[in-house]
């Protein structure tokens, strides 16, 4: 079965490892992933300012390419992608006075109402294959890793484009359930990363970024689940820093959920990778023997 | 001899049907066959900018005009657009655009390099102002957006047809100069994306070292003719026809690997 | 314009003879091409350059006596734009090592290859940098990079065959040789030439060649090109000085005779301004503006040869230019695109030339200069062209054929920048064929140089259109960007290397000048000619009887 999918522009480059293991994996699960033939970066950020129209046309464009293309869903594994085009679906859903001044705006375009909806990988897992089918699909159990899920901010609110509640989500909880893995709850699951902080005031960024590892470590986590670059890129890549002159920690692997779903059905080498993990992350799987070819 | 090869630049007596058009705000009659540059000639104007080739390659004849009741923007090259009734229209022949310096040779090829040049990319909104205003139908909103995802292979593609007249530059909201940051993106591709093309270095290889040398000098030996004066065709000149006539012509339709019957001059 | 009813009607009878050909195409049977005994006879009848009434002989300089264009003799024989007297040689404006004159392709190789040797370089322009014939050249650059089947050889021998065996052998010998490292240096600057997924280069025909060498880029291989040497000579703006809208109006020789700069004119300032240089590379390219016997151009509007007359004047020979190149294919209708070129491409994949019977006439692959006399005998002597709308006659270029052959979305994938053009006016040439006619299109002779691009007089460089003698009395297609890429670095190097090496200052002299128009004079000719022209005047009579008190130097208000 195809389905719409929109990448972002990180996957492209440095979050590679997010894509192709999510593509080779729902290959693997008899989806095909297939990518928008039109798109732009999704803005990157959902702009809060009332009067603010400019920063829609970003995202609101990539869904009218959707819809075009005759996608009545389309697929996202970024976060921050996630959150920016599914709150720009609903504005233009809801918000007729904006749909209309974006929609005369973009005349080049045709118009459009919100008629896609837009889908985080983990939700069209959980809601299109189920976390059964998917247990039967896994063909090497992560079984005895403990595996905490970072939601961080992007994938649970705002609550009405929430991929689960934001007081208490479960679905990464299920994922890693699933595959066979171990969860391990932890306080910061869904604390900020830092995000964009991480280059106006660096410092505020580290600390949030070390309160969550801390957390982590102390549940005792073998490593992070994540679903998004810019996480990835405050939590992981800038790990060595972070903990620098810290006897307290030692260094966490981090994975893209995605990766891990490849690793669980049994998927080669290849299509995770690793190249652009975190050395720490590849010394972990070698550690475990992983990834084991099904 | 050639009558009907009779045509110059100047405009044709012909029975058109006289139009007004209003230069840079100033009415003008002009004949409705005209190009707005003939148009602009038609109407008394001599160019020195503004006009390059004229054959609707160059970029020097950026065209900006709009029809009355229509808030549209339309461009076109003046060279290639026909006047419409009541058009008012200014040409941009010149329009302020950074151009980021950079060191060829030491350039690897990588998305990053372009990221570094040209840092206003990641101010793109996506406004598609400058799609909206390319004159050769150039999707560069949806190049930059290629660039902008490191995907250089597409955005060289999509930019292929720029003629880089800068009317791009003109809308552009995040003050890019796009069409600077395409011509990178195509040289990074045309050299480092592309497939290497090792016949051709082979062959630049084998003629410095003097693999055809000796064939070459000798056909140069049967020297030439000097058209005004017939004794210097000579029977040396006869030969060389000879040779020219001689030739084995690839077949049309040709596979690329085809050889010929004869090896002579080739690489064995 | 879209075509009109009578030219829809007559289009249908080149759909009718089309299946027949598509079949006699595939099966290899091409319409016969002429030997060369009847394209001596074609040549000689129809040919415009055999009209002697369009030529006549120079009366002054180093070639007195020689038959040409009369347009041409027009601006030898004419006096300098400015008094030699008036102008302050003590007083230099720029100074540089390499002052190169032209900022087309070869102009631009030249100064990428002098900034190499280590040299200043000083791009001086008429238009901007780049709006030269180079942009314009279509169709692609012939060069022998398969070893498996071509070579040198066979390339120089297919130049000596398309010039009438007239072109200078040791000129064709370094086309030839150099050309394939001219495609690996234009790869390695990163140009885009068309290629196959395993990197083999994609190579057609053209008019004459014996082996598919011709390379290209999509249909703009110039543009690409152009584009790619500028941007890399945008990168050196510490080394390689551009000066816009500035064309030189005169060489400077020194008291040695050795060239020594150029006398620039700022038109938008209309001063005179005085560059300094240890060697000079002369690119200013052709001449399709001076409207040879009234005949359109494919040409960009700067292209009046400036160069031959400012060299000429200095003491540099000409020869060739009793030669003009007719290009086969120019738009005859729509008139809006009259005169524009049709890449001999088409042609070259294989698009048949058919009459107003639908009836092929010629072999679409011969020589320029015999399909161009074909083409003008099928329409005034043959009486078979196809009537415009506004009274000229063409024939068709059967452009559809190639989307039968080939797919649909042939034509349009590989002649995107055509198909945008006609689509403009309402015709899709995928669908429906092109209606051409000749136009001048290039100037086969020019400046005499040697192969390492030096003149007789030191100091002085020639790449380029403005020379003559590659070509002999015709250039086969593919062969004009490969000239001026192969002679643009010659000259550069040789220049670079000159100035730095083995230039001799001295005294600035317009003496030469002072000495060409005192020439003009003795010989009563009429004086009010002015030379070189810069650009052509377009501007038409009825605006003229109007301007009561403008003043034209030569063409220029």
């Amino acid at each position: 079965m195809k389905i719409g999918y929109y990448p972002g522009c990180t996957l492209k480059t440095k979050a590679k490892n997010l894509e192709d293991a999510a593509i080779k994996s729902m290959a693997a699960l008899g989806y095909e992933m297939v990518e928008l033939d039109r798109w732009n970066c999704c803005g990157a950020v959902y702009s809060l300012a009332d009067d603010d129209l400019v920063h829609f046309l970003a995202p609101v464009r990539d869904l009218i390419r959707a819809h075009d293309q005759g996608f009545d869903k389309v697929v996202t594994l970024c976060s921050m992608c996630y959150n920016t085009l599914a709150r720009a679906n609903l504005l233009m859903r809801d918000d007729e006075v904006k749909r209309d001044a974006l929609n005369d705006f973009m005349e080049e375009e045709n118009d459009y109402k919100g008629e896609v909806e837009v889908v985080h990988l983990l939700n069209f897992i959980r809601d299109e294959i189920g976390w059964d089918k998917l247990r039967d699909a896994v063909k090497v159990p992560l079984e005895g890793l403990n595996f905490a899920p970072y939601y961080g901010c992007t994938l649970t609110r705002p609550e009405e484009v929430g991929i689960d509640s934001p007081k208490d989500p479960v679905v990464f909880q299920a994922f890693i359930e699933a595959i066979g893995g171990n969860i391990v709850d932890f306080p910061a699951s869904q604390t900020c990363c830092g995000s964009y902080q991480i280059i106006s005031n660096p410092e505020a960024a580290k600390a949030t970024t070390l309160e969550i590892l801390t957390s982590a470590s102390d549940a005792k986590a073998d490593a992070l689940v994540l679903s998004c670059p810019l996480c990835e890129y405050n939590i992981g890549r800038r790990q060595d820093e972070i903990i620098k002159g810290n006897d307290k920690l030692e260094n966490l692997p981090t994975f893209y959920f995605t990766q891990l779903l490849a690793i669980a059905l049994g998927l080669p080498i290849e299509d995770l990778k690793l190249e652009l993990n975190t050395n720490s992350t590849k010394a972990f799987l070698e550690q475990k023997g992983l990834p084991a070819l099904a | 001899m050639s009558d009907t090869a009779v045509v110059t630049e100047e405009v044709q007596e012909v029975k058109a049907e006289m139009v007004p058009v209003y230069i840079m705000g100033k009415r003008y009659d002009v004949p409705n066959s005209l190009t707005i540059m003939k148009a602009m000639e038609y109407a008394g104007y001599q160019y020195i900018r503004g006009a390059g080739c004229r054959g609707g390659v160059c970029g020097a004849c950026a065209t900006v005009y709009r029809l009355p009741g229509d808030y549209h923007i339309r461009v076109g090259l003046a060279c290639q657009t026909v006047v419409e009734p009541n058009m008012y229209l200014t040409q941009i022949p010149f329009f302020p655009a950074n151009r980021a310096v950079y060191d060829w040779e030491n350039i690897k090829g990588e998305a990053e390099e372009v990221f570094q040049a040209y840092p206003e990319l990641f101010r793109c909104l996506a406004c598609n102002a400058c799609t909206k205003v390319c004159p050769m139908d150039v999707p560069v909103m949806d190049y930059v957006a290629a660039i902008k995802r490191g995907d250089l292979e597409k955005a060289a593609e999509l930019s292929f047809d720029c003629i880089q007249c800068g009317l791009c530059a003109t809308r552009c909201m995040a003050e890019m100069a796009q069409y600077h940051i395409a011509q990178m993106v195509r040289r990074i591709n045309g050299k480092f994306i592309a497939p290497h093309s090792e016949h051709c270095h082979k062959q630049v290889e084998a003629i410095k070292s003097g693999y055809y040398t000796d064939k070459i000098k000798e056909v140069m030996e049967l020297g030439t003719v000097d058209p005004f004066d017939d004794s210097t065709k000579t029977d040396k000149i006869d030969k060389l026809i000879e040779l020219y006539k001689a030739r084995e012509t690839e077949p049309h339709t040709a596979v690329e690997d085809w050889k010929p019957e004869s090896d002579f001059a080739l690489l064995k | 314009m879209p075509y009109p009813d009578s030219l829809k009607q007559l289009i249908k009878k080149v759909e009718e003879t089309r299946p027949e050909r598509i079949v006699k195409k595939k099966a290899g049977e091409e319409f016969p091409a002429l030997s060369l005994d009847d394209r001596g006879k074609v040549l000689q009848a129809f040919h415009p350059d055999v009209k002697e009434e369009g030529r006549r002989a120079i009366e002054i300089g180093p070639n007195k006596g020689y038959r040409i264009a009369n347009e041409m003799v027009d601006l030898l024989e004419a006096k300098s734009r400015v008094n030699p007297e008036d102008v302050d040689l003590s007083n230099v404006d720029y100074e540089t090592d390499v002052l190169v004159i032209g900022g087309g392709g070869a102009g631009t190789a030249a100064a990428l290859l002098a900034q190499e040797q280590g040299a200043k370089v000083i791009i001086a322009t008429k238009l901007r940098h780049g709006d030269a014939n180079t942009m314009m050249a279509e169709g692609g650059i012939q060069a022998a990079t398969k070893g498996w089947k071509d070579s040198p050889y066979y390339h120089y021998l297919d130049v000596m065959g398309g010039g009438h065996f007239t072109n200078k052998p040791e000129l064709v010998e370094t086309l030839t040789n150099e050309a394939p490292d001219v495609i690996r240096w234009l790869l390695e600057m990163g140009c885009n030439f068309s290629k196959y997924p395993d990197g083999i280069l994609k190579t057609m025909h053209g008019g004459g060649t014996s082996r598919k060498r011709m390379h290209y880029a999509a249909d703009i291989t110039g543009a690409e090109m152009m584009r790619t040497v500028r941007d890399e000579s945008r990168n050196r703006p510490d080394d390689i000085t551009v000066i816009e809208f500035s064309p030189a109006v005169e060489l400077i020789l020194n008291d040695k005779g050795h060239c020594a700069g150029a006398v620039l004119y700022n038109m938008e300032t209309a001063e005179y301004v005085v560059v300094k240089a240890k060697s000079v590379v002369m690119a200013t390219g052709g001449s399709g503006r001076l409207h040879v016997q009234n005949f359109m151009t494919t040409n960009h509007y700067g292209a009046t040869g400036d160069g031959i007359v400012i060299a000429y004047r200095a003491g540099v020979p000409i020869c060739f230019l009793h030669t003009i190149q007719y290009h086969p294919t120019g738009v005859i209708f729509p008139e809006q695109a009259e005169g524009i070129l049709i890449t001999e491409k088409f042609r070259g994949a294989g698009a048949n030339l058919v009459n107003v019977e639908g009836n092929q006439f010629v072999f679409e692959r011969e020589p320029r200069d015999i399909e161009a006399a074909c083409i003008i005998k099928e329409c005034v002597n043959v009486n078979k062209g196809v009537p415009t709308p506004s009274g000229k006659f063409g024939i068709w270029l059967d452009s559809p054929m190639l989307d039968a052959m080939f797919g649909e979305g042939y034509v349009k994938k590989e002649f995107p920048g055509k198909h945008i053009l006609f689509s403009r006016f309402g015709i899709d040439i995928g669908l429906e064929p092109m209606l051409i006619y000749p136009t001048l299109h290039y100037q086969n002779g020019g400046l005499e140089f040697q192969a390492d691009s030096t003149t007789k007089i030191p100091g002085l460089f020639i790449a380029g259109e403005v020379g003559g003698g590659t070509h002999g009395e015709n250039r086969l297609m593919g062969n004009s960007l490969l000239d001026i890429m192969v002679y643009g670095r010659i000259s550069g190097e040789n220049a670079g290397k000159y100035a730095l090496n083995g230039a001799q200052d001295g005294d600035l002299s317009l003496e030469h000048v002072a000495k060409y128009n005192a020439e003009i004079e003795a010989a009563d000719i009429d004086g009010s000619r002015i030379a070189p022209m810069l650009l052509p005047d377009y501007t038409l009579e009825h605006v003229k009887e109007k301007q009561l008190t403008a003043n034209y130097e030569g063409t220029m208000r």
